[in-house]
């Protein structure tokens, strides 16, 4: 026959028990996850900083610590001054608006407002003729991009312009207008992620809605204006937060499309890192640097992202422990 | 009753021709507003079908030195009226029967025709790349060029080597997210702990914090690991990408699984983990598929991280290769072979999305389906 003291004990080894098969259930399941992020977006962070404040070059070897990289970067102190910075800034900021205003949003939702508009099933055809250039790998988008656009007679526009315009020279977009040619090419791409986010925000609001405004008159214009549009006021806000994002730092289309060219017209921010980084100067640690300055409005958005997205309400109560 | 309604409907009064006006005009707004609509997004989406059209035409007809829009041209007179006719004849078609003959007609004539113009132009031989090895020194037209300064003749590895090479980074990734990615998508989604909002938070804040940004630091961390020119390497990397949306969205799929069916392990004797593996994650395999395929697709195209990380040409990818064998023949040598090689690329991608479109479609971010 168990004593209290006994039985109070083998309480105690059972609830220890249990709390060990937490944690090793948290970290069966829970464990790679973290590890794999910590070792991709945690430690790359920290490394990031310490490059940034090191000289670390093209030999791979650091042999001092200073700020020089800041200074250069910010133009202050008796490091010479980066000369580039302050036109590729304004190039970044007319590319990152230009296509998020144009293209990610505007264009985004007038092709998820028509292809709603559309019976299923043509405006399902429509929906993957946008994807298209996001299903298609950069490589080969852009070597569409660049025949299309090339400076040749045989090139798309040039033989349209010739054929059907009856234009005499051949042109070259890529040297008249670069900067709307990555906008272009990377809205092109940008669209269809509003268009397929803000599709299902359309077809989620309750069709009775249309029904009562139709009753009391509103055409189709009011419709859109008075009820699809502030239905779309959350999921528009999520897609200029992560595109702005994603634009500011992506540039493996300009890469392949313009090469930051001609005469650094279509060099970017990112872009210009890459350049410096992975160029023939092989400048490791000032590219360390002026990625820290892309970290910050990063960290940033992603924080704003967080403050307007309720998390809670994606949470389902567990109902197996309780707490 | 019906006989009198009939009756009734028949016997046209003022309101009655009256409503048969307001219908009347209701349905020409109707299809006018479908008109436009359809006018509107025909004409935008030209410029992204075109070029792609125009791929699939090259690959199959160019020929050296050949203008290279003589059968694009041509083949986009004969689609366009095909699919112009499709469309009216599915109006018009009063039975499923009837449509499916008509379309029959238009079709058989579309390629009766397509066949007769330009049968003689196409050809398999831009696809020599894929029998032939050594297909790039052997062009003559490239090891003439060779004499222009600034131009060699690269010795390209294999396409199959590449294909190999995207095949065991995309697979391997995506094997090695869908595991990560539904273990932990349960944990969040069903267990209670201490930082289980934030984590989730946390999940989705670095999807958005986009990773190219940390090219640098990933490059020397990959060159500290002795991961550089390993296809090892550019798989983790893919991983790291693509993990944390992986679990959102796993998380998603997971929640939608009945609690009922896992509290009847739980009481049948089942441990979590048991339940776990034996009733829950069979339930998930929409989900998980979901998950490989835009994992799937996304290792099969990267083209930074494989550029940045791998100097050898052993260790070439599909996007490397592609990349330059369109290097090699930019200055419009031969566009047949590059687009073959282009075609060839980007065929696994279209045909996995096509075939799991369904599950896609299920996937929910944030809250917002997509």
């Amino acid at each position: 026959m168990a004593t209290l003291g006994e039985e109070s004990r083998a309480r105690e080894d059972a609830l220890r028990r249990m709390e060990r098969r937490r944690r090793f259930n948290m970290a069966f399941f829970l464990g790679p996850a973290f590890l794999v992020v910590g070792l991709f977006f945690v430690v790359p962070v920290v490394v990031d900083i310490v490059i940034s404040f090191s000289d670390l070059g093209r030999d791979l070897r650091i042999t001092e610590y200073s700020t020089d990289n800041y200074e250069r970067a910010l133009g202050v102190g008796d490091t010479r001054r980066d000369r580039q910075l302050p036109g590729v800034i304004v190039r970044t900021v007319i590319y990152v608006g230009g296509t998020l205003l144009i293209f990610n949003t505007t264009f985004g939702l007038i092709l998820a407002l028509t292809t709603t508009a559309l019976p299923t099933g043509s405006g399902g055809f429509f929906r993957a003729v946008w994807l298209l250039p996001r299903m298609s790998p950069s490589v080969v988008y852009a070597i569409l991009w660049i025949w299309t656009i090339h400076g040749g007679d045989t090139s798309l526009v040039n033989q349209i312009l010739t054929e059907v315009f009856g234009a005499s020279e051949a042109i070259d977009l890529r040297q008249l207008h670069p900067m709307w040619v990555i906008i272009i090419a990377n809205g092109f791409i940008g669209a269809s992620f509003a268009m397929i986010i803000l599709t299902s925000a359309v077809r989620s609001i309750p069709d009775h809605l249309f029904h009562a405004a139709r009753c009391d008159g509103a055409g189709p214009l009011s419709l859109i204006r008075h009820i699809t549009l502030p239905q779309l006021r959350w999921p528009l806000t999520y897609i200029v937060i992560w595109q702005t994002l994603s634009l500011m730092t992506s540039f493996e289309y300009i890469l392949l499309i313009t090469g930051g060219g001609p005469f650094r017209a279509t060099t970017v921010y990112a872009i210009f890192i890459f350049q410096r980084a992975f160029s023939a100067s092989g400048q490791y640690a000032y590219g360390a640097a002026l990625t820290f300055f892309l970290i910050v409005p990063g960290v940033a958005l992603a924080l704003i992202l967080w403050r307007l997205s309720n998390m809670r309400k994606l949470m389902q109560q567990p109902r197996i422990e309780v707490q | 009753m019906t006989t009198r309604v009939a009756t009734v409907l028949s016997e046209p009064t003022a309101a009655q021709a009256h409503w048969d006006a307001l219908a009347r005009k209701a349905r020409i707004q109707r299809r006018t507003g479908l008109a436009l609509l359809y006018g509107f997004l025909i004409l935008v989406s030209l410029p992204v079908m075109v070029p792609y059209f125009w791929l699939g035409t090259l690959a199959f007809s160019a020929r050296l030195e050949d203008v290279n829009t003589d059968v694009l041209w041509p083949s986009i007179f004969i689609l366009v009226p095909a699919v112009m006719l499709t469309w009216v004849w599915s109006i018009f078609a009063r039975t499923r029967r009837q449509a499916f003959v008509g379309w029959g007609v238009i079709w058989f004539i579309a390629v009766a025709v397509f066949a007769v113009v330009l049968g003689p132009s196409l050809h398999l031989d831009n696809f020599r790349f894929m029998h032939n090895p050594n297909f790039n020194t052997e062009n003559d037209t490239i090891v003439a060029a060779e004499d222009n300064p600034g131009f060699s003749v690269t010795a390209f590895p294999w396409v199959w080597t590449a294909f190999a090479n995207s095949l065991i980074i995309a697979g391997g990734a995506t094997i090695i997210v869908v595991i990560i990615a539904s273990l932990a998508g349960y944990y969040i989604s069903r267990f209670q702990y201490r930082f289980r909002t934030s984590s989730l938070a946390a999940m989705l804040i670095l999807h958005a914090f986009p990773a190219t940004v940390l090219l640098i630091p990933i490059f020397i961390l990959m060159w500290q690991l002795g991961l550089l020119n390993s296809l090892l390497g550019i798989m983790l990397v893919i991983v790291g990408l693509e993990l944390p949306l992986a679990v959102f969205i796993m998380k998603g799929f997971f929640d939608a699984v009945p609690w009922e069916i896992e509290m009847s392990a739980l009481t049948d004797g089942a441990t979590r983990r048991q339940a776990f593996f034996k009733v829950v994650l069979p339930q998930t395999v929409s989900g998980m598929i979901a998950v490989s395929v835009f994992v799937f697709i996304r290792g099969w195209e990267e083209f930074v991280f494989v550029l940045v990380l791998s100097t050898k040409q052993a260790k070439w990818t599909m996007s490397l290769y592609t990349f330059f064998v369109t290097e090699e023949n930019n200055l419009g040598i031969d566009f047949g072979l590059v687009s073959a090689v282009a075609l060839f690329y980007i065929l696994p991608s279209f045909v996995l999305y096509a075939l799991a479109q369904k599950y896609l479609m299920q996937m929910t971010i944030s809250g917002v389906k997509g």
